[in-house]
C-alpha cells in the first residue's frame, strides 16, 4: 500500500507548482469541490483524505500514530515527498491548518505558502488564552460522540452501520460525501479538540494567509488574531462568509482570497 | 355560527400544527419562519426564533457537529436526513430531535431557502439508548464467552499436558516394575543355585579338613577359597538385585536415625576420604523411623559413595535429619503411591558436580551408571530406591549441575506403640553344633533340599524331608514329634510355606518354625516386611549360618 493509495491522493493538472488541499474534521476531500477546480490551470492540484476519512485505507489507521496531529503531519510530508513537492501552496481547513503548520516545520522547503482556513492552535480556553471553548464543553462534545453513537453514525456513515434489516434506509441515507468511520471520527475529534499547537506557530518560515470567517463558533475571531500575532510571516483576512466552512458557503470569496495571496 | 374555512386556512393549520416542527431558513442560515409545533416543543415564540441560526438552538456538541458535518453535507448534496441532535429549549431543557433539511432552488439553481423538518425523537432516542445498551451487553457477553472458550482451550491443553506427564511417569514406573520383576526372578533362581554352590564348597571344606595336609590339598583349599569368595560376591550382587526389586526380606524396627548416623560416622568419614568434610545436622525432637537398620546403613553408605564420586576435588557431605509431614496435595502429585502422613527425613547432600535432568530421570534404573566402566555396578541408587519403596517411604532427588545433589529419604514414622530395640540386632555367633532334635525340612528344590538336610544331618539332627506342603502335612500326621519345621516360603501344589506353618503349629502347638527364601511375595512377608516373631534365614546361606540359626531357635 503506497502513501498515495493510503491517503486516496488525487492529482489534477500538469503545472510544476503544487497546491495541496487538506480537509478538516468531519469531511473528506469533497470539501474542496467548489474551490480546487479554480486553480487547476496554474497549479498541480493535490487532493487527499486523511486516514480514516473518505476513500483512505482504514486499515492503515493507528490509534497511537493519530493520537496527535504529528501523525497526520507526517502523512502530509510523505505525500509531498512521494510527489516531489517543493515551494508549494498548502491549503488547510480547520484542524488541517495546524497539520500544515506542523508539516511546514518538518519539511521547510516543501511549502512556500500556507493558506489557513478557520485555524485554531488550541480550542480550549487556558489562562489569558481564549480558544472559544471551556474544558467542560469539549468534554460534552466528546461525550456526545460516545453517547449519541447510533443516531449520529446513522446520519454520517450509513454504509458502516449497515442496514440489513432496513435496506430502504441505506438507500435514503446514502452519503457519497464526507464518509467517516464513526470509531475513527471519535478519536479524530479527541485528537483535534484536545490539541495544543500554539508553540509550533513560531517554527514556520513560509508566508501564511489566515482566512478568518465571521461568526465562526469553532474558531472565533480572537483565535485568528492570536495566530496572526504569533505566526512570523502571516496575513489575517476576516471574511464576510459566516460559519466554519467558507470553502463551501462562500467559495468565490475563498478563491479570490487565495488567488490574491499566491 | 360555523363558517366556511377561508382559502388556505386548512393549509395554514397543517403547517402550524403538523406533528413535526417546521423551520424555513434563508440561504445564510437565518430562520425567517417557524411553526407552532416547534414553538410548543422549545418554548421559543416564533418572533424570538427569527434571525437565529439553527445551530444557535443546539447544545455545544451539536453546534460543532452541525458546523463540521451537517452544514457541509447540506451544501454539498443539497439535503440531509435523520440527523440526531439535541435542541436546547428556552428553559434549558434538551429535546432530542431528528432533523431533515433540504435546499430549495429556483430553475437557475439559485438557493431560495432551506426547509428544515424537526421530529421529536424523545421516545426513539430512549429506544436507541436501550438498543445500544443491549448491544453493549451482548458484546460483553460474547466477549466473556470467547474468553471462557479461550480459557477452556488453555485448561484442556494444560490437562492434556498433565495427562501426558502422568502417562510418561506411569510408563517409567511400569518399566521399573517390569525390570524389578525380571531382576527379582533372576536373583531368586540364582540364589537357589548359589545356595547349592556355597553348600557344596562348604562340604568340600569340611571334608578336606579331615584329610592329611599335602601340596595338592593346599591347592584344593586355595581353589575352594577362591570359588567361595566368588560365590559370596555373587550372593551380594543378588541381594542388591532383590533390594531393587523390593523383594529382599526386611526386618523393620523402630530406630533413631540420629543414633544410627552417629554410629556410622566413622565408617562414612573413612569412605569419604580426607578431602571431603562430613557434617551432620540432627533435627530436634526427631521421631523414630520404622525401617530395617542394616539396610538403612547400607543406604547411607551407598549415598556417601555416590557423593564422594561426585566430588573428586573434595567438598562437603551433609547428612540432615528432620520430621516431615507429606500432605495429600504433595503425595497426589507423585506418580508412585505414597501414603500421606508423618515421615522422618534423612537428607544426604553433597557439593559435587550435580546431575542434569536426563540423568536424574534414569538414576533409579538398575545398571544405570555415570561412573567409568568397572567403577560401579549401577545398582547403588536402584537399591536405595527399592529399599525406600519397600519400607513404605519416599525418595526425592534434587540436583543442580555444578551445584550439587541432595537425596531426601522419607522413612515412615515408627508407630508409637512399638518399643525400640537396643541397636541393630546382630546374629549371635553360635558354634556350629547340632543336637538330638527332629527337624522337618520342606523344600521343593531337590538339590537345595539335599543340601539342607545334609547339613542338618551332619550336625546330628534327625531330619525328615518333604517336597511340598501337602506331603509335609502327611508326614506330620504320621510321624513322631517334631521340634522344628524348616520350610521354604514358596512351595508348589497351592500351599505356601506360611500356610503350612500355620497348619502345622495348629496341629502341634509349640512347634518352632524357620523360614527360608530367595525372594518372596507371599503372605509371610507383608509388603516385604517380616511379621514380628517370624524367623527367617535368607538364601543363600552357609553351613555355619544355618547351624547357628537352627541351634538358636531350638534353644
Amino acid at each position: 500500500m503506497s502513501v498515495l493509495q493510503r491517503n486516496n491522493v488525487q492529482v489534477r493538472g500538469t503545472s510544476e507548482r503544487a497546491m495541496i488541499f487538506a480537509h478538516g474534521f468531519g469531511c473528506d476531500q469533497n470539501m474542496w469541490r467548489f474551490v480546487a477546480p479554480a486553480f487547476e490551470q496554474k497549479f498541480r492540484i493535490v487532493l487527499f483524505d486523511h486516514v480514516g476519512a473518505g476513500g483512505s485505507d482504514i486499515s492503515a489507521y493507528s490509534r497511537q500514530k493519530y493520537s496527535s496531529l504529528e501523525g497526520y503531519a507526517d502523512d502530509v510530508v510523505e505525500i509531498g515527498e512521494a510527489l516531489d513537492v517543493e515551494d508549494a501552496v498548502f491549503v488547510g481547513h480547520s484542524v488541517s491548518a495546524m497539520i500544515g503548520i506542523l508539516a511546514a516545520s518538518k519539511a521547510p522547503d516543501m511549502f512556500s505558502h500556507l493558506v489557513l482556513v478557520g485555524p485554531s492552535p488550541r480550542y480550549i480556553n487556558e489562562g489569558d488564552y481564549v480558544g472559544g471553548f471551556s474544558a467542560e464543553q469539549i468534554e460534552e462534545l466528546l461525550d456526545f460522540l460516545d453517547n449519541n453513537h447510533m443516531g449520529w453514525s446513522r446520519a454520517m456513515a450509513p454504509m458502516i452501520m449497515g442496514n440489513a434489516e432496513r435496506p430502504e434506509l441505506g438507500e435514503e441515507l446514502v452519503n457519497s460525501f464526507c464518509r467517516t468511520d464513526p470509531e475513527i471520527a471519535r478519536h479524530f475529534a479527541r485528537t483535534t479538540f484536545m490539541s495544543d499547537n500554539r508553540a509550533d506557530l513560531a517554527n514556520v518560515n513560509a508566508k501564511s494567509l489566515i482566512l478568518q470567517c465571521s461568526d465562526d463558533i469553532i474558531a472565533p475571531n480572537c483565535v485568528g488574531e492570536y495566530i496572526h500575532k504569533h505566526l512570523p510571516d502571516s496575513q489575517l483576512l476576516v471574511m464576510r462568509a459566516t460559519g466554519h466552512c467558507p470553502n463551501l458557503s462562500a467559495p468565490d470569496e475563498t478563491i479570490a482570497a487565495i488567488r490574491a495571496f499566491v | 355560527m360555523a363558517h366556511d374555512p377561508e382559502p388556505g386556512e386548512d393549509i395554514e393549520d397543517l403547517f402550524e400544527n403538523a406533528p413535526c416542527g417546521y423551520l424555513s431558513l434563508k440561504p445564510d442560515g437565518a430562520i425567517f419562519r417557524s411553526n407552532a409545533t416547534f414553538s410548543s416543543w422549545t418554548g421559543f415564540p416564533a418572533e424570538e426564533l427569527v434571525g437565529k441560526r439553527f445551530q444557535d438552538l443546539l447544545n455545544i456538541a451539536g453546534r460543532i457537529f452541525y458546523e463540521t458535518h451537517f452544514a457541509p453535507l447540506l451544501r454539498m448534496q443539497g439535503f440531509f436526513n435523520e440527523v440526531a441532535l439535541d435542541v436546547v429549549g428556552r428553559d434549558g431543557q434538551r429535546l432530542p430531535v431528528l432533523v431533515n433539511a433540504v435546499e430549495r432552488r429556483d430553475e437557475a439553481g439559485n438557493l431560495l431557502f432551506i426547509r428544515m423538518t424537526v421530529f421529536n425523537a424523545t421516545d426513539r432516542r430512549r429506544y436507541e439508548r436501550e438498543l445500544v445498551d443491549a448491544r453493549a451487553a451482548a458484546e460483553a457477553a460474547s466477549t466473556a464467552l470467547r474468553d471462557l472458550n479461550a480459557g477452556l482451550e488453555q485448561r484442556i491443553a494444560a490437562a492434556v499436558d498433565e495427562r501426558m506427564k502422568v502417562e510418561e511417569a506411569l510408563r517409567q514406573s511400569h518399566k521399573m516394575e517390569a525390570v524389578g520383576q525380571l531382576t527379582g526372578g533372576v536373583a531368586h533362581d540364582f540364589n537357589n543355585l548359589l545356595t547349592i554352590i556355597i553348600g557344596g564348597l562348604d562340604s568340600i571344606g569340611r571334608q578336606i579338613d579331615k584329610m592329611p595336609e599335602s601340596h595338592e590339598l593346599a591347592r584344593i583349599r586355595r581353589s575352594r577359597a577362591m570359588a567361595l569368595h566368588g560365590a559370596e560376591r555373587a550372593a551380594t550382587l543378588t541381594a542388591r538385585l532383590l533390594a531393587f526389586s523390593r523383594q529382599q526380606a526386611l526386618d523393620p524396627k523402630p530406630l533413631d536415625p540420629n543414633r544410627l548416623i552417629s554410629g556410622l560416622a566413622d565408617l562414612l568419614q573413612r569412605t569419604l576420604g580426607e578431602t571431603i568434610a562430613l557434617e551432620t545436622v540432627s533435627g530436634a525432637g526427631l521421631w523414630r523411623a520404622f525401617a530395617d537398620p542394616t539396610e538403612l546403613e547400607n543406604v547411607l553408605i551407598n549415598l556417601a559413595v555416590n557423593a564422594r564420586d561426585a566430588m573428586p576435588n573434595g567438598g562437603r557431605l551433609t547428612i540432615e535429619t528432620g520430621n516431615a509431614s507429606l500432605d495429600e496435595a504433595y503425595v497426589d502429585a507423585l506418580t508412585e503411591p505414597v501414603a500421606p502422613g508423618q515421615y522422618v527425613l534423612v537428607a544426604v547432600s553433597d557439593t559435587g558436580h550435580g546431575m542434569d535432568e536426563k540423568t536424574l530421570a534414569q538414576v533409579f534404573e538398575p545398571f544405570f551408571t555415570t561412573k567409568a566402566a568397572g567403577k560401579g555396578t549401577g545398582l547403588g541408587l536402584s537399591q536405595v530406591y527399592g529399599f525406600v519403596r519397600q519400607t513404605g517411604g519416599h525418595i526425592r532427588i534434587y540436583s543442580e549441575v555444578g551445584e550439587g545433589t541432595s537425596v531426601k529419604v522419607y522413612l515412615p514414622r515408627a508407630p508409637a506403640d512399638v518399643p525400640e530395640r537396643e541397636g541393630a540386632e546382630r546374629l549371635v555367633e553360635f558354634a556350629a553344633e547340632g543336637g538330638p532334635e527332629t527337624i522337618l525340612v520342606v523344600e521343593d528344590h531337590e538339590e537345595l533340599r539335599a543340601f539342607s538336610t545334609g547339613v542338618l544331618r551332619e550336625l546330628g539332627y534327625n531330619v525328615v524331608e518333604a517336597s511340598s506342603g501337602r506331603v509335609a502335612l502327611e508326614v506330620l500326621q504320621t510321624s513322631s514329634d517334631f521340634d522344628l519345621l524348616f520350610t521354604d516360603m514358596v512351595l508348589p501344589d497351592g500351599m505356601s510355606g506360611h500356610e503350612l506353618a500355620d497348619e502345622a503349629v495348629r496341629r502341634r502347638p509349640g512347634l518352632k518354625v524357620l523360614f527360608t527364601t530367595g525372594y518372596t511375595r507371599n503372605a509371610i512377608v507383608h509388603n516385604g516386611k517380616l511379621d514380628p516373631g517370624v524367623n527367617l534365614i535368607s538364601k543363600p546361606f552357609t553351613y555355619e549360618q544355618l547351624a547357628a540359626k537352627v541351634r538358636a531357635l531350638l534353644d
